[in-house]
């Protein structure tokens, strides 16, 4: 049988959309259990970090 | 003539993230290019960025990210080392023993940072076997590159319909298929780029 989300597209074109069960497989909650905390390490991810270059696309990915 | 008159520009499914009307949809769809810009602090969108990331806590709506993206930072933080030693000459030195110390620790640095910025949020993780044909799909159907293509299918594939982003190459998709948001700079190319 079909799985569901081979059958599934978003109607505008044939790209496939994962099934609710393939969601929830990789769907995660905050780490962090309160809004206090987890603000704290957002705040901890995008503060800080400091380098001598400046970052362009080419040095992630190829064009 | 009053400069302010006339009808408005068409938007083509691009809007400003530093706009503070913009509606947030949720799940919101997660580029490299706008995560290395919030991380970095020396980044020149760095600002821009991180307020949008912080506008997205704020809403509590979800980001979907790829795996590639993950694989892309670490990439970012290794050559950001190996560029900071030898300039524009990085590329001949991946293998210099003298920098890998540096890149380790900046790589480990970095994908700290992202492992808390995904904890912070809710977050939808897609994996790249489950793109491995739609992105092939949208690379031979709007001519977007391989990496833009997973990132581009994970965004769909989790339902998002919105890509946050500083690359001015997903606009090559239809506005049907994924608005962009982006900075107020990239607004116009990214307009232009938009298929009629």
């Amino acid at each position: 049988m079909e799985s569901m989300a081979k059958a599934q597209t978003n109607g505008k074109t044939e790209i496939k959309r994962l099934s609710a069960k393939e969601l929830a497989e990789i769907t995660h909650p905050p780490k962090y259990e309160t809004v206090e905390e987890r603000r704290a390490a957002l705040k901890r991810a995008t503060t800080g970090l400091r380098v001598k270059v400046r970052v362009t696309r080419d040095m992630y990915r190829p064009r | 003539m009053n400069p302010q008159s006339g009808r408005l520009p068409a938007t083509r499914g691009v809007f400003a993230i530093e706009e503070q009307q913009l509606v947030l949809p949720d799940p919101i769809a997660l580029d490299t290019s706008l995560v290395v810009e919030a991380l970095l602090a020396t980044q020149p969108l760095h600002g821009v960025c991180d307020a949008f990331l912080t506008r997205i806590f704020d809403s509590g709506v979800s980001v979907v990210t790829s795996e590639l993206l993950r694989a892309e930072l670490a990439e970012t933080a290794f050559a950001i080392a190996m560029k900071e030693r030898w300039a524009g000459k990085w590329r001949a030195h991946r293998t210099d023993g003298r920098t890998r110390p540096r890149a380790g620790r900046l790589l480990n640095n970095t994908l700290a940072r992202y492992d808390e910025m995904l904890g912070s949020l809710p977050h939808i993780s897609v994996r790249l076997g489950q793109v491995a044909d739609s992105a092939p799909q949208i690379m031979t159907k709007y001519g977007l590159a391989s990496y833009d293509a997973i990132h581009a299918a994970s965004a769909v594939a989790a339902g998002a319909e919105t890509m946050a982003t500083t690359d001015t190459g997903f606009a090559l998709l239809p506005a049907s298929l994924l608005t962009v948001y982006t900075d107020r700079s990239r607004l116009a190319s990214c307009r232009r780029k938009r298929p009629r």
